[in-house]
């Protein structure tokens, strides 16, 4: 299993102020299923295109196995790519696409027809392989061409956005497909999404880029428990920030003082809570709770948002809609943040 | 900016190795080669073999052109002239058939589309030959009038593809909107159709009127020597032998077709159909 | 009841036009190759305009000739278009001024062009001079004929001239509708730049080609002006031959002429098949 490190990777275009990719350092584990998320034009796809060999690096390196590949064309680097629209070869039959890597190198029909059929079954394609590639549904040409990577066992397997031209329920069937996949050929998978959903639901560890700089690589759990910075809790839908000071375990603001846990630096200046963390209307005071006005309620049918404010401060919590219920807009609410919801911003 | 990430992977490939700027350079000078004798003989009293480039200059060969004795600026006039009823002929006959192809879908629309094209590749000399009898008993052969309606032939069909193509990018629903509004038919047509449509047509006419600019073998034989055109003038001077003022006529000939191209070169890039039209000329 | 009639009433005008000048042109062109003149009296048909071309050996050769200018233009042009097509896609300093120099001749008539390679090429041409400069000939009768000449090297230079920016633009064109991801994609998947181009790119473009490439056959098939201009009187390319016999004295000849006529209408018709059959198969994938 081949693990990927990226050293300092930068990609800078002629006559742009900001480089697409800045100074992106990362170690890929050999096997595993790894995300790289952010926003449209973020960087991400350039940074695959250079794994693949697509694209140049203005500077840094990019190792295989240790191994530096920026000499390596793409055809012998044995990353393969997907691409957003599967790309199937449009004069090519499904079989003939699928085997298209084996006869670059020069495999012998018999060996190339086997494979195929046993690709085909891999992708339960079975029938389709005399077929053209618009002879089939969106879904089956991104089955196909998953096949057609997978079918030369590359080292590492590169997708860029692979599924966000499919409608949800077909997204979510070949999302599955990609995780047996995974299991079943431990291949080290490298793929690009701007669905922290996917991302999350996907991957081992994911890498969030923004404005072509890596700002946190970690697992789903830290990503939105613990985030670095403000924008890596915002990207991942936190929207509760409250400036203050930080004392040894604790944080002083306006809200009042909060006991953080432990595991908590206690340096940041700002407060972070996620909304669906926030229990409203307790009865008993506990550590960490204070009063609130609710300033409004908003039904979303499975969760109520709830916009709390006390003095200039204000905040959201998501509460389930029974929970909710009783509230009335207007009346003063007890608030509890529990400590392992806390989390300060540097 | 997905456009802008494509961009950037073509910028990838910057800069052409030696071997390759060598080859182009010599494609582009071998595009632009032939045109230059011609200049420079327009400017030429003398350039005989084995001169690189003339013994003496002179404007001789202009100022025959623009002489009143030429028969230059009479074939400049009736060039032009037809060039401009050809075009506005195609604009007015080839706009509705251009909306038809370019709006709906109906039976028999692969052969209409096959009609129109036909003409585009068919050569002239196999339609024209067929035509000169009945031209000449209708009394149309030898006549400004026979020549223009030859000239249909190419520039109609050419106009209507065109036409079709803009069209097919149109949304007819703005028209029912300023229907609702109020508007008259005649009203919505200059209010709402031409301005949008407007960009196509206007480049659709200058390459129109190119295609007629160029006519040579129908001009020929509808017209029977009595239509001189610029092309027919050119021809003659060229096998007479008068270098000099054939690279002159060469010079004004080429003109339309060059300002045209600065004016709109961006619009042939990337539009095949566009191109394959100017098959032409 | 007007929406049913709003596409016919759209069409017709354009549709009788064209119909009635080109399909009527191309008929008349067909009885009178059959013979049928009714202002020299004639009113029967036959065949024999056609049975006299067929048996005289100056067609055939004339039908060669033209044959062999079109195939030899149409094969170089596309060679060079290709090529010139892949390096104007990529990015590089001058490339503005070197795509417009590209398509300068796009718009200069056929005959400009044809001109313009007599005074290059003809023995006291230009290329005649320089190598006469160069003492690689001592007068202009050593500098090898290309103009007037057998192989008909001047018509095709020309056409070459004339084409390769036309088929070029046309490629270029549609490598702009498919990008560089396919050869990307073929790239990653282990094809080397060739057998990106070989397998990848050139199936890609192959149905555009195609198309532009009978297009230019049946154009140079055709055309008078420039063979009339650059040719050898004989064997004359087949349309300076039917111009020929369309005007000589003898009004014998006229059927001949329209019969030959018809056989280039003939040969464009197999390229217009072909060219609606490869649009129609671009249009689906």
């Amino acid at each position: 299993m081949t693990d990927v490190s990226l050293e300092k990777l930068t990609k800078a275009y002629p006559g742009q102020t900001r480089p697409a990719v800045n100074d992106v350092s990362m170690h890929i584990d050999g096997g595993s299923l790894t995300a790289l998320l952010g926003p449209s034009a973020c960087g991400k796809s350039t940074i695959l295109k250079m794994i693949a060999g697509l694209l140049p690096p203005t500077s840094g390196d990019i190792r295989f196995a240790r191994q530096s590949v920026l000499q390596l064309p793409p055809n012998r680097r044995d990353a393969v790519m997907v691409f957003q629209n599967h790309l199937l070869f449009p004069y090519m039959t499904v079989g003939e696409n699928i085997g298209f890597g084996l006869k670059m190198r020069h495999e012998p029909k018999k060996d190339i027809d086997r494979a195929v059929g046993r690709m085909l079954e891999l992708v339960q394609l079975e029938d389709m392989g005399t077929r053209k590639p618009n002879q089939l549904s969106g879904g089956q040409q991104q089955r196909v061409a998953l096949a057609r990577a997978l079918i030369l066992r590359p080292k590492i397997l590169l997708l860029d956005e692979p599924f966000s031209n499919l409608d949800a329920n077909l997204r979510l069937e070949m999302q599955q497909l990609l995780n047996s996949l995974h299991q079943e050929l431990g291949t080290t998978m490298l793929f690009v999404t701007h669905d922290k959903e996917e991302a999350v639901g996907l991957s081992s560890k994911i890498a969030l880029i923004l404005n072509g700089t890596l700002r946190q690589y970690a697992s789903a759990t830290v990503l939105y428990g613990q985030p670095k910075d403000e924008d890596v809790a915002r990207f991942f839908g936190a929207r509760n920030f409250v400036p203050g000071k930080c004392g040894p375990g604790y944080f002083d603001c306006a809200l009042g003082r909060f006991t953080l846990p432990e595991s908590v630096s206690s340096t940041g200046r700002l407060l972070t809570f996620r909304p669906e963390n926030i229990v409203v209307g307790g009865d008993n005071i506990l550590e960490n709770s204070f009063h609130a006005t609710l300033a409004s309620k908003q039904f979303l049918g499975s969760q109520t948002v709830l916009g709390l404010q006390k003095g200039d401060i204000f905040f959201e919590a998501l509460l389930s809609p029974q929970i909710a219920e009783p509230l009335q807009e207007g009346s003063t609410v007890s608030v509890h943040l529990p400590q392992r919801s806390l989390w300060i911003l540097g | 900016m997905l456009m802008q990430t494509n961009r950037h992977t073509e910028n990838s490939r910057d800069g052409l190795s030696g071997p390759v700027w060598f080859s182009l350079i010599l494609l582009v000078s071998w595009l632009v080669l032939p045109l230059i004798p011609l200049a420079i003989w327009s400017v030429s009293r003398s350039w005989y073999f084995p001169d690189i480039i003339p013994s003496a200059f002179s404007l001789r060969a202009w100022n025959y052109v623009f002489s009143n004795t030429s028969d230059v600026l009479p074939a400049l006039g009736v060039t032009t002239l037809i060039a401009l009823c050809a075009t506005l002929l195609s604009v007015i006959i080839g706009l509705p058939a251009g909306r038809a192809l370019g709006l709906y879908q109906f039976r028999g629309k692969a052969l209409v589309e096959l009609l129109i094209l036909a003409p585009t590749i068919v050569p002239g000399i196999a339609v024209a030959l067929g035509l000169h009898v009945v031209f000449l008993s209708l009394g149309l052969a030898g006549s400004y009038l026979g020549v223009l309606i030859v000239h249909l032939i190419p520039t109609l069909p050419y106009m209507v593809l065109v036409m079709a193509g803009v069209f097919a990018n149109y949304n007819p629903d703005t028209e029912a909107q300023a229907r609702s509004l109020g508007a008259s038919a005649i009203q919505t047509f200059f209010y709402v159709t031409l301005p949008a449509i407007l960009p196509g047509l206007l480049i659709g006419s200058l390459f129109t009127f190119l295609v007629s600019w160029s006519q040579y073998i129908l001009t020929l034989l509808i017209g029977g020597g009595r239509v001189v055109t610029l092309p027919l003038l050119l021809f003659n001077f060229a096998s007479a032998g008068r270098n000099d003022i054939t690279g002159a006529i060469s010079m004004i000939y080429i003109l339309p077709g060059v300002v045209l191209l600065l004016l709109g070169a961006r619009h042939l890039t990337g539009r095949s159909r566009a191109v394959e039209s100017l098959r032409q000329i | 009841m007007l929406e049913r009639w709003k596409i016919p009433l759209l069409l017709s005008p354009a549709l009788l036009l064209i119909a009635g000048l080109f399909l009527g042109g191309l008929f008349l062109g067909l009885i009178g190759s059959l013979g049928y003149m009714p202002l020299l009296g004639r009113e029967e048909l036959n065949l024999d305009a056609y049975r006299n071309i067929l048996f005289s050996t100056g067609f055939y050769q004339s039908f060669l000739l033209t044959f062999y200018i079109s195939l030899m233009s149409t094969i170089i042009a596309s060679a060079l278009a290709i090529g010139a097509a892949l390096i104007l896609r990529r990015h590089f300093i001058g490339r503005s001024v070197i795509n417009f120099l590209f398509q300068l001749n796009l718009t200069v008539p056929h005959l400009v062009g044809a001109v313009g390679i007599l005074y290059l090429f003809s023995q006291s041409g230009f290329f005649a001079r320089l190598a006469f400069e160069f003492r690689l000939i001592s007068g202009p009768s050593d500098f090898p004929a290309m103009i007037y000449d057998p192989l008909a090297i001047g018509i095709i230079l020309q056409y070459v001239w004339k084409e390769v920016p036309f088929i070029g633009m046309i490629l270029l064109a549609n490598m702009q509708t498919f990008g560089h991801d396919y050869e990307a994609v073929s790239r990653t998947l282990g094809a080397n730049r060739w057998q990106s181009f070989r397998f990848v790119l050139l199936p890609l473009l192959s149905p555009g080609l195609l198309a532009a490439a009978l297009i230019v056959f049946a154009f140079t098939f055709g055309a008078y002006e420039i063979p009339a201009l650059l040719g050898q009187s004989y064997p004359a390319a087949l349309p300076v031959l039917a111009y020929q016999s369309f005007t000589d004295v003898d009004l014998n000849a006229r059927p001949e002429a329209l019969a030959m006529a018809m056989i280039i209408a003939l040969l464009s018709a197999v390229m217009i098949f072909g060219y609606a059959r490869l649009a129609r198969r671009y249009m689906r994938s």
